[in-house]
């Protein structure tokens, strides 16, 4: 009998450290009130930035998913509508990156990348309410508010994740 | 100078790209917010007094309706697609404070007098959503 083994390297290491961190940022989030509701500031996305551009996509494609899953059975709301938003949300946001990783980082820092994530985040949320959840077109009209908020935070994450990533390499 | 220093390498951090970025997404918005947040004009005013419609005028006018209502009379000015309370025997006057309405299904509503109008659109829109 051949005994397989799974060999788990210092990628996978590091992958669920930067998942734990993310989930428990998701899990502080979750218990802060939004003054507006639907709106949140989105704070575990600092690690997945930061994942992405300490290690790469690929890292930061599977610590999102692990985020999203596991945040969502801690918090009991797995294969619920919530979990879709959220999961549909973390899709279309890795895929927008998946289609702009090729912009020149000469003139583009994660500041683009954020800001592009978040409008497809967006998207990918008013996508699965729009089709699934509420099938009206009234609900556009709350889109501005998620678009600006959008920003706000796409900007804040990404200035709090520069800011993290040169503390980290000055070390 | 500390501070503007510190500010200016703050901004040193955005790059070229992250403006053409960041004005590209601005643009967005303000595109979005107008074309969703664009109410319809208004086109027809409807007067009620005790729920009861009384007359419906074109907003196309520039005219003051005079209205007797349970406490006496409120005067209405239209004025070429917007209209308002002008005056009103009312204690509060919160139907004078209210001001101009233009845009399709706004109403304003005078309890005291029993007096309300409401503006309608070219076409009726629906004045609540269920689901």
């Amino acid at each position: 009998m051949t005994l397989s083994t799974i060999n788990i390297t210092d990628r996978d290491h590091q992958i669920a450290k930067l998942s734990a961190i993310a989930v428990a940022l998701s899990l502080i989030e979750f218990f802060f009130p939004s003054p507006i509701p639907g709106v949140k500031p989105g704070i575990a996305n600092i690690i997945i930035l930061y994942t992405i551009f300490k290690f790469d996509l690929r890292m930061g494609i599977w610590v999102s998913l692990i985020r999203v899953f596991v945040t969502s059975i801690l918090l009991g709301t797995f294969l619920s509508p919530t979990f879709f938003l959220s999961l549909s949300g973390a899709l279309f946001s890795l895929f927008s990156l998946l289609i702009f990783r090729n912009l020149s980082p000469k003139y583009f820092s994660l500041i683009s990348f954020s800001l592009i994530a978040s409008l497809a985040h967006i998207a990918g949320q008013f996508m699965i309410v729009r089709f699934w959840i509420i099938p009206h077109n009234g609900i556009f009209y709350l889109l501005p508010i998620f678009i600006i908020s959008a920003f706000i935070f796409g900007l804040v994450n990404a200035l709090v994740t520069s800011k993290l990533l040169k503390l980290n390499s000055k070390k | 100078m500390i501070l503007i220093k510190k500010i200016l390498q703050f901004f040193k951090v955005i790059k070229t790209g992250d403006w053409f970025i960041i004005i590209l997404f601005c643009a967005f918005i303000i595109i979005s917010t107008k074309f969703l947040w664009n109410l319809p004009q208004g086109e027809y005013l409807e007067i009620y007094k005790n729920n009861e419609i009384l007359a419906t005028y074109s907003l196309n006018q520039k005219i003051t309706k005079i209205i007797n209502g349970a406490k006496g009379e409120t005067k209405i000015n239209i004025d070429n697609g917007k209209v308002r309370f002008y005056s009103a025997p009312c204690a509060k006057k919160y139907c004078i404070h209210q001001g101009w309405v233009n845009k399709a299904n706004q109403t304003i509503i005078c309890i005291p007098n029993q007096i309300s109008i409401s503006i309608i659109g070219a076409k009726r829109k629906y004045d609540s959503i269920n689901y």
